[in-house]
């Protein structure tokens, strides 16, 4: 009991000494407060609506009208001016005015009537991926649906039957259904596996501030300040975990018992190799900078913006050494897919081998006359 | 202080500066080799431009000749592969959620026969959207194939009234639309994402150089002063510390820019003048911020610290991904005030866009009133640090004083 007591008295006592560090404090503390409430804003409005777009109709009849009514009244973009030739929209293009152009040439009603195609085009820029696609998602839904009544007419004019011109035009459907995000959301998207990276970080950033360069601790003091370092960031994955999904409104399905299963091992993975690194730079600039620098190439790794199949496998072998690599997808899949132990039973496999080579690591490092001072 | 034969000011504090870097192998090393591992890291990820062939799954109730063509057809796509063959919805949202598939294409059984009854059979596409790049293509690729199919089945059943097969296919699409991504044809992600990711990761180096190269005075006993002496007046010793970096700087995000250029084709179609002003303004706005930070914390990591909350989620802010037009007036405010943001809007109206120069003329005034603000105020903090007296020769006197 009085070990215990003295145990926990060790523990108050490192929590103590990261708060009296200015530096560790706003990292493993304030520093992930603050990225609570910024790094989100530019996602919170979850799905882009409204691209403004410009019409160039040189057809001006009934059905090119209602056809660009029908493009404005789509969320997917807003048809913000009309332009009456290609040089005047390319000049509201490239100051940013709009961001996509449509077209519908001249004879376009006239062609509907002749039973001919009536083509129209779409241009939008091909650098701003989100755009683009909300862009044709538009006409392409728009002109489908157009396209089809007018097909519908002809064809029952012709004297097919109701029900006949409908399965001939169309004889399979096709529905497209969004699993796990199913407004597409960004927020939904990004945010999860950010602050995952997020976590690990901070917390490889802290444990460099505070012992890089310095004598470890060793013994009960060693034992109590992983608990330490532990508890504070288990505290932290609630937080990022469950806290931030709910106050940003981000759908949430997983169970609590999956998310400690592979937080456990994951933040012990992190602890570990914020020994190694700190034992291995004695250099707590060096540190943080090395860790800053290589925030974002290691969200690219991570599986989650780019597909992981599309990373070779030499970067992909290298990149499992990081906890990060497989554990934002696996917090992810527990997160918001709803997955058990077993499907991310290799993500928490390879969180555990790498405690004990990390812990492997420090310690052999620690073993160096220069971390032995 | 190492005695030199240089007279006080700008030489004296650049070859100090140069010294001090050759001393520090380890700044070397984020100096040049650093920043360059990184690149080529980002360069390997990225390097098939297009994700291809992506897991799917496939749901096939049917069995008949019709259903397995769907799945031919959805394997002969290039961006999709069909890994899997299952045989229930539940296994298939497993296989979802281990990620050993993006997408699940579902065909309910009796398809053929409701073909040909003309009973519409419904086929589902079952996409992963919690992986948004993904999830969409093979959503998107799996969709069309079956679009392409039931058009197939269409244009058969038409011929099959008398319809002629050219005035079917008119039946078919009544109104085709052309579409055209306008300066990425292809929609490739080096164009599109590698751009826009190689110079964020130099912000963040161009920045964290500046800050330690600061932090080197501000934060050491009466390195201000002492910087005072060595340079007398905070133009020099802003130039002479700073300068070294942004010719490293420079060579460095020039070097990613061959690769990007040479290596991967990214298309250049703007003025090569401008490109290379941009990214001068860029490096030299970034460093104005950094030592502006330097100058501002408390110590050395913390400056790091504040500089890393300020420029590592900048790449969200500057609306690569999500556009800016899109985000909330704070986001908007605070992505106008981050160098990178007006830089990778000229760099693509000077890359990809091929914008005649007028259009880029506000931008470059946008970075420029950057450069003019942060160096301003850094102006100003240099000469305030560098003007405070020497403290430990005040503590010195203070004690003096007391003791007397």
């Amino acid at each position: 009991m009085k070990k215990l007591r003295q145990f926990i008295a060790e523990i108050l006592g490192v929590i103590g000494r990261l708060f009296a560090d200015d530096s560790a404090k706003s990292t493993m503390i304030v520093g992930i407060l603050i990225y609570s409430v910024l790094y989100p804003q530019p996602y919170v409005g979850e799905v882009l609506r409204d691209v403004p777009v410009v019409v160039i109709d040189q057809d001006n009849s009934t059905a090119s009208r209602t056809l660009v009514r029908e493009i404005d009244v789509t969320d997917l973009v807003d048809v913000t001016m009309s332009a009456p030739d290609m040089e005047t929209a390319r000049d509201a293009f490239y100051r940013r005015d709009v961001y996509g152009i449509f077209v519908i040439p001249a004879g376009f009603e006239a062609d509907i009537l002749a039973s001919r195609p009536a083509p129209v085009a779409a241009y939008s820029d091909g650098s701003y991926l989100l755009i683009y696609s909300n862009v044709m998602r538009a006409v392409a839904t728009v002109a489908g649906t157009m396209g089809a009544q007018v097909n519908y007419a002809r064809l029952t004019a012709l004297g097919v039957d109701d029900g006949v011109a409908r399965t001939m035009l169309s004889p399979v459907a096709v529905t497209n259904v969004a699993v796990f995000n199913p407004q597409g959301g960004y927020a939904s998207y990004v945010i999860p596996a950010a602050f995952v990276l997020i976590l690990q970080q901070t917390l490889l950033m802290g444990i460099g501030l505070l012992h890089a360069g310095r004598r470890p601790p060793t013994g009960q003091r060693l034992w109590a300040t992983i608990t330490a370092y532990f508890t504070l960031y288990m505290v932290w994955v609630a937080f990022t975990q469950m806290l931030i999904p709910y106050l940003y409104g981000i759908p949430r399905t997983g169970d609590l018992a999956t998310l400690l299963l592979i937080s456990v091992p994951f933040i012990c993975a992190c602890i570990a190799m914020g020994f190694a690194i700190a034992m291995a730079i004695p250099w707590r600039e060096g540190v943080v900078f090395l860790l800053v620098v290589i925030g974002m190439p290691l969200f690219f790794l991570s599986g989650i913006s780019w597909p992981v199949e599309m990373i070779p496998d030499h970067l992909r072998s290298l990149s499992l050494l990081v906890p990060s690599s497989t554990a934002i997808s696996a917090f992810v899949a527990v997160d918001q897919m709803g997955a058990s132990a077993r499907d991310v039973a290799s993500a928490i496999e390879t969180q555990l081998v790498l405690v004990v080579v990390y812990s492997a690591l420090a310690v052999a490092l620690s073993r160096l006359p220069r971390n032995r001072r | 202080m190492t005695p030199s034969h240089l007279p006080p000011g700008f030489r004296r504090i650049w070859r100090r500066e140069l010294r001090q870097i050759a001393t520090r192998p380890s700044l070397a090393f984020t100096l040049v080799p650093l920043p360059l591992i990184l690149f080529l890291m980002l360069a390997v990820i990225f390097a098939p431009g297009l994700p291809r062939d992506l897991p799917v799954a496939v749901v096939d109730l049917d069995g008949s000749t019709m259903s397995r063509q769907i799945v031919r057809m959805a394997d002969a796509a290039a961006d999709v592969e069909v890994v899997e063959q299952l045989a229930s919805l539940s296994e298939a949202r497993q296989a979802l959620v281990a990620q050993r598939a993006y997408a699940v294409l579902m065909i309910p059984a009796g398809l053929e026969h409701d073909i040909l009854l003309g009973q519409r059979p419904e086929v589902v596409v079952f996409s992963n959207s919690q992986f948004l790049t993904a999830g969409g293509i093979v959503g998107r690729s799996l969709s069309t194939t079956v679009s392409t199919f039931s058009s197939g089945v269409s244009l058969r059943l038409l011929e099959a009234q008398g319809v002629g097969s050219d005035r079917a296919l008119d039946l078919i699409t009544p109104i085709p639309v052309q579409q055209s991504p306008l300066f990425n044809p292809s929609l490739d992600y080096i164009q599109f994402l590698l751009s826009a990711i190689m110079p964020t990761v130099m912000q963040i180096f161009i920045c964290a150089t500046a800050v330690l190269s600061f932090s080197r005075e501000h934060h050491s006993p009466n390195g201000m002063p002492r910087l005072q002496r060595i340079a007398l007046s905070p133009t020099r010793a802003i130039l002479g510390k700073l300068l070294p970096y942004t010719l490293v700087g420079t060579f460095v995000l020039l070097l990613g820019d061959v690769l990007l250029f040479n290596v991967f084709d990214a298309s250049f179609r703007g003025n090569v003048f401008v490109f290379f002003l941009n990214g001068l303004v860029f490096i030299l706005t970034c460093q104005a911020m950094g030592a502006l930070i330097a100058l501002i914390a408390k110590d050395t990591t913390g400056a790091l610290g504040m500089m890393g909350l300020i420029v590592a989620p900048s790449f969200g802010f500057a609306g690569v991904s999500f556009p800016r037009f899109g985000m909330t007036l704070f986001s908007q405010i605070w992505g106008a005030i981050i160098p990178l943001t007006p830089y990778l809007q000229l760099r693509t109206d000077q890359t990809l866009r091929g914008a005649p120069l007028e259009y880029s003329l506000p931008t470059m005034g946008w970075l420029f009133a950057q450069l003019l603000i942060f160096s301003a105020l850094l102006w100003v903090m240099t000469r305030k640090t560098m003007a405070q007296t020497p403290v430990s020769e005040n503590t010195i006197s203070d004690t003096q004083e007391s003791t007397s």
